[in-house]
């Protein structure tokens, strides 16, 4: 394995870095879609703000 | 300058791998604390399953006022999700990673998937109840997302078994499997009995803020659990990314399928898991309100009838880890189980004609014995015959026909059970539809041992062969001593 592509700090190359970036990314976004609906429905049932 | 970032690195490296998601290296002995942890992830399993079929059942039904019919559909969507075992198994399986991870981005998942579906589920209900100013809203959104919900946590609770089988079946050495099995299946059932009784003790008194409360403590206890159980479980490796990497396309799945599939007796197998499985199940939510109308029963005593069933259960568990891990073979203890059932079954239809309540007593405990060595018997025979690379598929497999069988298990027995009590004149005597659903058990029991008979003679010839050539081996080799 090559050191020129390791990524400060964690010692993880680009693609290991990456991979672990995607995780970070779809996490968010699963996270921020089921707030959103967990918001809309609560909304549904008692609206907020008039 | 820069001496900062020197450091941070020397700290960085100086952190021991406890703190790090992945294990660094797989070590070749794993000690039971690591994989008592990893079973934590069965026990979310089970808290769920007790909140789809038995807790939400009830609030739904009960408190929420929705038609029985609708709660039975919606129940039933998690079912759509099981054949899909099989192709998660099959993903995990041919995973291509930087990290060399197969099986912890797929928990990772369904763990997310679990906790997204209890995290929209108490709302979604409250919306398809129609509470507060839901009432004038249109009746699509509450169906969909309800039923939105209901397809999230089955999908996570379906992926998150398999895989999490699949990661314990790669960590353990094969004769240490049976054990890890039986450590599995009493996992799930603790899970269950544990959060029965706290799902019932904390739902006692309803309000719309407890379903929330509890539905989503239950979203973050599974995130816990499952993050807690995964730790440091998977070795990251870049061997195995550097192979991954450059491995040929894997098998198409219809092709993996088929291979597995053409393993000797592996159909016979499956079936036998299916019809001793939809056998055991259909007990499950019929023995309370049996004991309950045919015996008299208090409700207090048929809570007590199904921690009964539970002990038996775990008693076969810890028999058929026993004596597998002892080197019997798994087809035998599958014949024994369900051969075990059908006195079971006949001594509980039996106590209603005249037996009283002990013979029904005895036939519950049978019952749950032959359930617990079936069950652990069927899923080792199914870890034995998945080749190395292929365990994910094999587990998904055996995952999507266990659960198939069990959940239309659960729903004919209901189903069965109440076809006949409206087709009944008011003169016949309670019992009768339920008698008639646990000689439906016998049969489709007798059907398994059926099949699974000659696989057993087989293995048992097999083991004998084993052990002659082992005897003149011996044999010999002394007289060449001497």
């Amino acid at each position: 394995m090559s050191d020129e592509d390791k990524v400060w700090p964690t010692g993880l190359n680009l693609k290991e870095a990456e991979e672990v970036h995607s995780y970070l990314i779809d996490g968010t976004r699963v996270f921020g879609a089921i707030a959103l609906l967990a918001h809309l429905l609560v909304a549904v049932s008692t609206p907020w703000l008039g | 300058m820069l001496n900062y970032r020197k450091f941070a690195l020397r700290r960085l490296a100086s952190l021991s791998t406890k703190y790090l998601p992945f294990a660094d290296v797989a070590s070749e002995k794993v000690p039971l604390s690591q994989l008592l942890r990893l079973s934590l992830f069965q026990v979310t399993v089970g808290m769920a399953l007790v909140l789809l079929v038995g807790t939400l059942n009830r609030v739904m039904i009960v408190e929420l006022n929705v038609p029985a019919s609708l709660v039975a559909g919606m129940l039933a969507l998690p079912l759509l999700f099981a054949p899909f075992r099989t192709l998660i198994g099959y993903k995990s399986d041919t995973h291509v990673s930087a990290l060399g991870l197969r099986r912890i981005p797929y928990i990772w998942k369904g763990t997310l998937a679990q906790f997204g579906g209890f995290a929209i589920m108490p709302f979604a209900l409250l919306v398809l109840s129609g509470y507060g100013e839901a009432v004038d809203a249109p009746r699509w959104i509450g169906y969909s997302s309800a039923a939105l919900a209901f397809l999230l946590v089955g999908a996570g609770v379906h992926m998150v078994q398999t895989i999490g089988l699949a990661l314990a079946t790669d960590l353990v050495e094969e004769e240490e499997q049976p054990k890890v099995v039986g450590l599995m299946f009493v996992m799930l059932l603790a899970g269950m009995v544990v959060s029965a009784l706290v799902y019932g003790a904390l739902l006692e008194a309803y309000s719309p803020g407890r379903l929330i409360q509890v539905i989503q403590g239950s979203a973050v206890v599974t995130v816990a659990l499952n993050l807690f159980a995964m730790w440091n479980q998977e070795a990251r490796s870049r061997e195995r990314a550097a192979q991954m990497e450059v491995a040929p396309p894997p098998l198409p799945f219809s092709e993996a399928m088929s291979t597995l599939l053409a393993q000797p007796n592996m159909l016979r197998l499956l079936l036998v898991i299916a019809l001793g499985t939809f056998g055991f199940g259909m007990a499950d939510v019929l023995l309370e309100p049996y004991g309950g109308q045919a015996l008299g029963f208090s409700v207090a005593d048929t809570t007590k009838l199904t921690a009964l069933l539970a002990a038996g259960t775990l008693a076969g568990f810890g028999i058929a880890s026993r004596s597998l891990a002892a080197g019997g073979s798994p087809e035998n203890m599958a014949m024994y189980g369900a051969a075990i059932g059908i006195p079971g079954f006949a001594a509980i239809i039996l106590s209603s004609l005249g037996g009283g309540s002990p013979m029904f007593l005895i036939g519950t405990l049978i019952t749950g014995l032959g359930a617990g060595l079936f069950g652990h018997a069927t899923l080792t025979a199914s870890i034995r015959r998945a080749p190395k690379d292929r365990i994910g598929l094999a587990l998904g497999a055996w995952g999507a026909v266990q659960a198939t069988a069990a959940g239309i298990g659960v729903a004919l027995a209901g189903i069965v059970r109440d076809a006949i009590l409206s087709t009944q004149d008011a003169g016949s005597p309670d019992h009768a539809p339920y008698n008639v659903v646990f000689t439906i058990e016998i049969l489709f029991l007798a059907l398994a041992i059926f099949l699974v008979l000659p696989m057993a003679f087989r293995a048992r010839r097999a083991r004998a062969e084993v052990f002659r050539t082992r005897k003149t081996t011996i044999q010999t080799h002394s007289a060449e001593v001497s």
